[in-house]
């Protein structure tokens, strides 16, 4: 049981055609994948049909909820719109409940502007936690994002690869700590 | 999965039949709770109990009658 494999899907938080964050969601997707016994898959919620004429459970999108079902932990990539997140990212989050209780959440802010999407990230948190996700002590943050990829949407500051690294070394010890936990450690 | 149970019945994996773990609790509000049809008088929600399986790691909830 130690040994099985551990599904992270990487969420890319935006429908905004063109956005950065979906490099930034790549990128982290593409050094989820190196690791051994890690599977992932983006998850892009603009192609996910969601109504906007009602909202949570009672409009869950069956693929979304399986993804988070099988996974043991999500990355949230996260633009930073005025202090805020996106309200479709949490229309998004917003459909499952029972599916995140007791699994990890990383966190990733992007912003055009020097922060890298800190305030994103801790307008966040409150919302991961009443959801029932764990959150880490680490964050990815891209701040002045349309320096860090070039025009192809490579990235262009390799410095970013420590970050996540550092950041995913922390998700993963979650993840497979919280999986141990809910099979095995009873509430009561 | 939602089966109606007693507080502190083990659950039954839906996929291999194995005794669950009961990890978590979450009340559930408004018209989630008003579908259970088993509101807690306390919280005025519905309990939805969280359980995963030590042998094969299926997940599985319940409403639970308080």
């Amino acid at each position: 049981m130690q040994n099985r494999n551990l599904y992270i899907p990487v969420v890319v938080g935006t429908t905004r055609i063109g956005c950065m964050s979906a490099h930034a969601a790549r990128v982290v997707a593409d050094e989820l994948i190196k690791r051994p016994g890690i599977k992932t898959k983006l998850i892009d919620i603009a192609k996910l049909p969601l109504p906007t004429n009602d909202a949570g459970e009672a409009i869950k999108h069956a693929d979304f909820s399986a993804h988070i079902d099988r996974a043991g932990a999500l990355v949230v990539v996260s633009p930073e719109y005025n202090h805020g997140y996106p309200g479709l990212l949490k229309h998004v989050l917003d459909t499952c409940l029972k599916e995140y209780i007791h699994k990890a959440v990383g966190m990733v802010g992007v912003s055009a502007g020097p922060f890298g999407g800190t305030r994103v990230i801790q307008n966040l948190l409150p919302v991961m936690r009443e959801l029932g996700l764990v959150t880490i002590f680490w964050d990815v943050n891209f701040s002045s994002v349309q320096k860090a990829f070039d025009q192809q949407g490579s990235l262009a500051d390799q410095s970013y690869i420590h970050r996540i690294d550092k950041f995913l070394q922390e998700l993963i010890w979650m993840a497979r700590t919280l999986r141990y936990g809910r099979e095995q450690v009873s509430l009561n | 999965m939602d089966t109606r149970a007693q507080r502190g019945e083990p659950m039954t994996c839906p996929r291999c039949g194995a005794k669950m773990n009961h990890h978590a609790d979450k009340v559930l509000y408004f018209n989630q709770a008003e579908e259970t049809g088993s509101k807690d008088s306390t919280t005025g929600g519905s309990i939805e109990e969280m359980h995963a399986c030590p042998n094969c790691g299926a997940g599985a909830s319940r409403s639970i009658s308080s």
